[in-house]
């Protein structure tokens, strides 16, 4: 059927802040979806709370809603846009089930809005686990025996029936937020309650156990015809119990044999008629019995997933796009192949290479959880690499994880917990391959590890021959790698660093010998037809093959190589993707070969039409020069990419690579605090006493010159890692013991830390002769919180013009002494009308992508031109402190629900996994859009608990003046009651936690805690503070951890009482 | 060209045809499919052989193909139903095999330059002598394969019960036919008798079947005329259904020359359009050879949606694009329609005669290896021996049922 001409206009709901289970994975699809409609003409309506996604970049859709998806909100845009239709399944969890709430709330068919796509019905049948368990039924197909359960109650008598072990799952949650398995009754307690308080609607499933089964998913497209294909097939390596999310993947299906696959597609298809999957896109997952072949259905998503955007990736079949070209009538055959030109979209991808993911986790952050990996997700980000052979591919794996591991071990970053190595084996962790390949080292053989693990014996050999070669490589020893040896070496997916480790050489060394041996990889692409068909777009990877044959082909313009982020973590996350997208699109527009490198299958930046080339490498030194070798570029990017490219520029250039923009020398100037002191001084700029040590004496003798409290961190680090504030002598020791594992060629800084100032983040340009202040963003906590998880806003609200205009001069004077040839970011403190600067990072900044849509410049593009040579005064940029009429306000989203056990506080290191956005005519109301993006739930009356540290004594009273205003009730602890009834403030005293109850506990448990105040004294500790602070999370109640949250939460709701807010589109603003 | 690599089966040496094949599982079936008689097949899926051999997917008690290349080989395989690994399997079959080869650059230069002959060999490693002697090898097309793969004596694959409907008889002309498929038909409703390739028609006919039917099976259809003239006896007295080097013989056999392809199409993923239902199946294929539709005769045009003329370029994507079934009318047989279009290329894939009881398709509805959405062709069979007349506008999901 050719596409629908009765609608016009189509809203997509994006998928709202990153956070665990829903990551830039939906940027990717919901950019696809977004550009595909637009090309077939459709006006589309783009509602996304996230700015630091290419989606809400104003050229992306038509009308661009930076506003909170809540039905309320949407159902604003609905009113106003009056789209004739809405694609819900793009946006993750968050789209789907903001479209039931519109729908339930009768918006939908009051304005006449046609779902597409997919639709309510199905959307239930596939979420809801009594429907789904029902309609699998329905179809002869098993699921696994379980029961609906909306209290402990409940879940005790299921669980009794089925036997223990038992699977916990809430209904409708995010990456299966609150479920887990029980092994007893008491895990069952627990993890029954946590469920129950997470979904929703109150309901979780609990259903038998198939932990060890292999666990199989397959991505599935379905036209309204009813013609249906499998995508791809994924197998988890890391068996069932640990969720999709957080395991191993591998694509293709590696272990079952073309009867048992061609199985799962016919139960995948008929799976989705049954849940009623018109058209779209789907994964279906199924745990199957690895001794008998028995099937179970796990689940299926009526949307695109995480899944789907690694199948894509791994496929290079974009899923995504051609949903929603599904959606608006097209039928499979009719669409074309991008990358064949030639062929239908309505085929199978078949691949010729295998691919690997694995995720990214950051238990660091959370000191305190527990590290076992279960059905709830935890990863917070991944990466996918392709090799010709799994164990190629693996390896390159683990080197693209930037966690210091050269491979799959064999590098000297190995670090074993000896005592209890055999449960390190035995239970899934993070570090849990690490384990079992450690164990095939150690002579375990393949049964037994497999016996502890379940892990499939088929992956387990093959991790096996790796560990095998190590030895026949260590005992060969470099001049013993011959061509042949070298390239075997090679084809198990060893990095140069890994054979150096084992050789006793240098890495660089062993490159050279590998060049002189003729032994080099090769380029192959990714053609979805396994070479079948001519490929005509330039999706590649690297394997080595012996007498093997590249693809690389010239190009007639010069190319530029960009270098992205690599894998999601805290800290660096989809801002920096963003830039190099940026870049990409600025430079072909410049008339460039754009050529990406990237290992992250989320991202936009691995769309392979994002840029002309796309290598699909992890972002390693070796790696990235076999890009560099082949496609000998005029320039190459490292400054938008985060720290990842940051930390290879050295070598590169040391290499002969021309970087582009600002050269490693500036950057290493603004890295190295002693340089960079000498520079602040020769300007006469202020900052805050510091100094480095290398020993636990240099930094106690530091600190008796600076005085405490300290901020203290390892150098070269991103989002804060390893960073504390430290107030004495114990306090530094013990941060110095650990410090030293966090980087260990590298010193520690200790500054002076500025309590209470006003801490601010100013994006620029810089062209060596002009310097250009894109925005000066102010902080809404206070210093001393990471600038990754404070608040901020634009434009400062409460800083006097005098104070912006020096914060702009001290910048400009900045970059131009640091030679920056592109984006810089300063940070600046601000206490007592003095302006002092903490730090410069001579690249593009998380703020950057938040700056740009605040202040309508795109500072990444502009900054990618500049690189290309052109001046800031030929990009006809406007003037830099006028006045827009709105305030723009960034909100960090932080985790604290998925890690149990971690202190709910805001520090210096960076725990945020993403970001919302605001805008309004007021800050409080941008603010207050903020919140409601994050879905806190600010009840707009009941009692509000207060209770905050000596040092906020001071300022809480009129805070609480307001809440009393605005006809909230109050209780305090006892010291903070003393200080209120002295402001003449009424308030309740409860008691505290350890004196039994009633207590705040209590309290909240009975639902009358509206929200929370509390502002922790200096370090966390383990006592009440603590206990609340988990008790509110898990509750789902909001929280102001610092007096000036505090401030804006209260205006905020006070704006909120002045009616409902408006929404604005960016192309209006 | 030439590749160094490693032994990965029998030791010696085997000239043949080399073709790639995309399935990315289904190994066993394509290492025993007897079509692969003369053929070197290549699997462009690098890592072969990890879930064995076991005892039930073999489509032959023999191996046929001349060799197999893949890109790594698996000794220690990992399947509950694995009973032997793959190289093992081969090197006890004899069948020559490499390992460690660049795949993708073969399959490359395959599709560039077509199917071409090619050698493994343990013996020769000088890349000069053995190319030379390539070169001075037979072409496929020389010798007649179907007769080292068809059965010896007829043999009989009882039926099962197919919605309580009576048995039917069918014979089936063994060209290599693939097990699968006597166990489709049989799943069908259908007694098979299973008779060798050259056996007199009368002789079959004699056993009064519902249907006959002919198999895929290796080389060049012009290699066995024989089976071409069976066909001519069957059409018209008894229903007919042909799979693949089957859809090749009903063709010749109504007079329509039969092309070879450049490289032939060869593996699990290809899609293929019913011009009845406007579904579109995805499916399992494996044929260098196919018949050129407009050869069947002129179109009819008033069942051809008004259309005269065949398409120039002979792209049958003419026809899916429009929904539209068109018939010829032929010299022998009266009007014949083409039913199935692949997507990817064109070709045609299947056809139906309208004035005799006959159909064939030149991909493999059995699959094995391969998705199942095509299995609705065994009842189509089973529905034109009942005297159906709607017999072959079945939806996909038919197949799929499980």
């Amino acid at each position: 059927m050719p596409k629908r001409t009765d609608i016009k206009k189509i809203l997509i709901i994006g998928s709202g802040p990153i956070v665990i289970g829903q990551a830039c994975e939906f940027d990717y699809s919901g950019t696809q979806a977004c550009k595909a409609l637009r090309s077939e003409g459709y006006e589309v309506v783009l509602v996304n709370s996230n700015p630091a996604t290419i989606m809400t970049d104003p050229e992306t859709a038509d009308r661009t809603y930076v506003e909170p998806i809540t039905a309320a909100s949407v159902a604003k845009v609905i009113e106003k846009e009056r789209p004739d239709a809405l694609l819900p399944n793009m946006g993750g969890q968050t789209g789907l089930n903001c479209a039931v709430a519109l729908a339930k709330a009768g918006v939908l068919e009051k304005y006449g809005v046609e779902v597409i796509g997919c639709d309510i019905d199905s959307i239930e049948t596939g979420e809801d686990r009594e429907l789904f368990a029902n309609a699998m039924r329905d179809i002869g197909l098993e699921v696994a025996r379980s029961g609906i359960a909306h209290t402990v109650e409940e879940c005790e008598k299921i669980a009794d029936e089925l036997g223990y072990p038992v699977v916990i799952r809430p209904a409708f949650t995010l990456g299966g937020a609150g479920g887990g398995m029980a092994y007893t009754h008491d895990d069952l307690l627990r993890i029954a309650e946590q469920g129950i308080a997470l979904s929703p609607e109150s309901e979780v499933l609990v259903e038998q156990s198939v932990e060890g089964w292999k666990e199989i998913e397959m991505e599935v497209m379905r036209d309204s015809a009813g013609n249906g294909v499998v995508i791809c097939s994924i197998e988890n390596l890391d068996p069932m119990g640990v969720h999709t999310g957080d395991s191993i993947t591998v694509a293709p299906c590696q272990t079952l044999n073309d009867f048992e696959l061609q199985r799962l597609r016919d139960y995948s298809i008929a799976i989705l008629e049954r849940v009623g999957v018109a058209c779209g896109g789907s994964n279906v997952q199924f745990a199957v019995n690895p001794d008998d072949g028995r099937v179970i259905v796990i689940e299926m998503n009526p949307r695109v997933s995480r899944s789907s955007a690694l199948a894509s990736k791994a496929t290079g079949f974009p899923i995504a796009k051609m949903a929603a070209l599904l959606s608006v009538g097209y039928t499979l055959d009719e669409i074309e192949n991008d990358i064949t030109r030639e062929t239908p979209a309505c085929f199978e991808p078949s691949i010729d290479y295998c691919v690997v993911k694995v995720p990214r986790f950051a238990f660091e952050k959370f000191k305190g959880t527990d590290e076992t990996l279960t059905t709830r997700m935890k990863a917070v980000g991944e990466v996918m690499s392709i090799g010709a052979t799994f164990e190629e591919a693996m390896q390159k794996a683990m080197r693209s994880l930037e966690q210091g591991h050269a491979g799959l071990g064999a590098d000297g970053a190995d670090d074993f917990d000896e005592e209890a190595f055999e449960e390190h084996v035995a239970t899934p962790t993070p570090g849990r391959i690490l384990y079992v390949a450690e164990a095939l080292r150690r002579g375990w053989g393949v049964e037994r590890v497999f016996e502890l693990t379940k892990i499939d014996r088929w992956f387990l050999s093959r991790i096996a021959d790796v560990v095998t070669a190590e030895k026949a490589i260590a005992e060969l020893g470099l001049a013993g790698l011959t061509a042949d040896r070298m390239m075997a070496a090679k084809q198990l997916g060893f990095s140069d660093a890994q054979i150096g480790h084992l050789t006793g050489q240098r890495e660089d060394t062993v490159r050279a010998v590998r060049e002189v041996l003729g032994v080099r990889p090769c380029v192959k692409t990714v053609d979805t037809c396994a070479g079948e068909f001519a490929a005509r777009t330039s999706y590649h990877y690297f394997t080595y093959e012996a007498g093997g044959v590249t693809e690389f082909h010239e190009a007639e313009k010069p190319r530029v190589v960009i270098l992205s982020a690599g894998p999601n973590r805290i800290g660096q996350g989809i801002e920096f993707d963003y830039c190099c997208v940026h870049a990409a699109y600025a430079l072909a527009a410049k008339g460039y070969e754009t050529v990406m490198v990237n290992c992250n299958p989320e991202t936009v930046s691995t769309d392979y039409d994002t840029s002309d080339r796309l290598y699909f490498e992890p972002l390693t030194f070796e790696d990235v020069m076999n890009v560099i070798e082949v496609e000998r570029p005029a320039g190459v990017i490292v400054t938008l990419g985060g720290q990842t490219p940051i930390n290879l520029a050295k070598r590169l250039k040391a290499a002969g690579v021309p970087i582009m923009g600002t050269q490693p020398e500036a950057i290493d100037l603004a890295e190295d605090r002693d340089r960079f002191a000498s520079l602040l001084d020769r300007l006469e700029i202020a900052y805050p006493p510091s100094s480095t040590a290398e020993t636990v004496d240099e930094a106690k003798s530091v600190a008796r010159r600076v005085g405490y409290p300290l901020l203290v961190r390892p150098s070269y680090v991103l989002g804060g890692r390893g960073m504390g504030i430290v107030y004495d002598d114990g306090d530094l020791v013990s941060y110095m013991e650990e410090a030293t594992k966090v980087s260990p060629d590298h010193p520690v800084y200790l500054d002076a830390f500025l309590e209470d100032a006003i801490e601010l983040d100013v994006d620029a340009l810089c062209d060596e002769q002009e310097c250009y202040v894109g925005a000066v963003l102010e902080h809404i906590e206070e210093c001393g919180v990471h600038s990754g998880d404070s608040a901020c806003c634009f434009p400062p609200f409460s800083l006097s013009d005098r104070i912006v205009a020096k914060v702009r001069d001290t910048t400009r004077r900045l970059a131009l002494s640091c030679h920056i040839r592109g984006l810089l970011n300063v940070q600046f403190a601000v206490r007592d009308e003095q302006v002092f600067v903490i730090e410069l990072n001579p690249r593009a900044s998380r703020t950057v992508p938040f700056s740009s849509k605040a202040t309508g410049v795109p500072l990444a593009k502009c900054a990618a031109r500049i690189m290309s040579g052109e001046k800031i005064s030929d990009l006809g940029l406007p003037e830099e402190g006028r006045d827009l009429g709105y305030y723009a306000v960034k909100e960090a989203v932080m985790p604290w629900s998925r890690f149990p056990g971690a202190d709910v506080v805001l520090g210096p290191e960076m725990k945020s996994t993403g970001e919302v956005m605001g805008i309004d005519k007021t800050f409080p109301k941008a603010y207050a859009k903020t919140r409601e993006a994050i879905d806190y739930q600010v009840p707009q009356s009941g009692t509000v608990f207060v209770s905050v540290c000596d040092r906020d004594k001071r300022s809480v009273a009129p805070v609480a003046l307001s809440l009393v205003n605005l006809g909230y009730d109050l209780v305090a602890t006892r010291g903070t009651a003393k200080t209120l009834r002295a402001a003449g403030i009424p308030c309740e005293v409860v008691k505290p936690i350890s004196e039994g109850s009633p207590n705040i506990i209590d309290m909240m448990a009975e639902g009358k805690i509206a929200f929370l105040i509390n502002t922790p004294k200096g370090h966390s500790s383990r006592g009440d503070g603590f206990r609340m602070r988990s008790e509110a999370v898990s509750r789902g109640i909001d929280m102001a951890t610092t007096m000036s949250g505090a401030v804006a939460l209260v205006q905020a709701i006070a704006a909120l009482r002045q009616g409902p807010l408006d929404v604005y589109a960016l192309q209006d603003l | 060209m030439h590749f160094f690599g490693r032994s990965a089966g029998a030791e010696g040496e085997t000239f043949g045809e080399v073709v790639f094949n995309t399935s990315m599982v289904g190994y066993q079936e394509i290492v025993s499919d007897p079509s692969y008689a003369g053929q070197i097949v290549t699997l462009t899926y690098p890592q072969v052989g990890n879930y064995g051999i076991n005892e039930k997917d073999m489509q032959a008690d023999r191996l046929h193909l001349a060799g197999l290349v893949v890109h790594d080989m698996c000794y220690e395989p990992s399947n509950w139903q694995s009973v032997e690994s793959l190289p093992n399997f081969l090197a006890s079959r004899g069948v020559v095999a490499i390992e460690d080869v660049d795949t993708r650059a073969l399959t490359i230069a395959i599709r560039e330059g077509g199917a071409m002959r090619a050698a493994i060999s343990t013996t020769d490693l000088d890349p000069e002598s053995l190319v030379a002697r390539v070169r001075a090898s037979a072409p496929i097309a020389d010798h007649n394969y179907v007769a080292d793969v068809s059965c010896d004596e007829p043999y009989v694959v009882p039926g099962q019960d197919a919605d309580g409907q009576p048995r039917l008889s069918v014979v089936a002309y063994d060209c290599g036919e693939k097990r699968g498929i006597a166990r489709r038909l049989s799943a069908a409703g259908c007694e098979v008798t299973v008779v060798p390739w050259d056996t007199p028609v009368e002789e079959a006919l004699a056993k009064d079947p519902d249907g006959v039917f002919f198999s895929n099976g290796p080389g060049d259809p012009s290699s066995v005329p024989s089976v071409a003239e069976a066909v001519r006896a069957c059409l018209g007295r008894v229903p007919v259904f042909g799979i693949c080097l089957g859809n090749q013989v009903i063709s010749m056999a109504a007079g329509a020359t039969i092309e070879k392809l450049p490289y032939g199409h060869h593996g699990g993923n290809e899609p293929v359009m019913n011009l009845l239902t406007g579904k579109v199946e995805i499916t399992a294929q494996n044929h260098n050879y196919g018949p050129v539709f407009s050869t069947f005769g002129p179109l009819v045009p008033e069942l051809s949606g008004g259309v005269s003329e065949h398409p120039a370029d002979e792209d049958l994507r003419f026809w899916s694009s429009r929904r539209i079934a068109p018939v010829v009318q032929n010299e022998r047989y009266g009007r014949i329609r083409l039913t199935h279009v692949n997507l990817n290329d064109g070709t045609p894939e299947g056809i139906q005669f309208l004035d005799v009881p006959a159909f064939s398709m030149q991909y493999h509805p059995e699959a094995k290896p391969g998705p199942n959405d095509s299995t609705y062709a065994f009842s189509a069979f089973a529905k034109l021996m009942r005297g159906e007349d709607d017999y072959l506008a079945i939806d996909v999901r038919e197949g799929r049922r499980f």
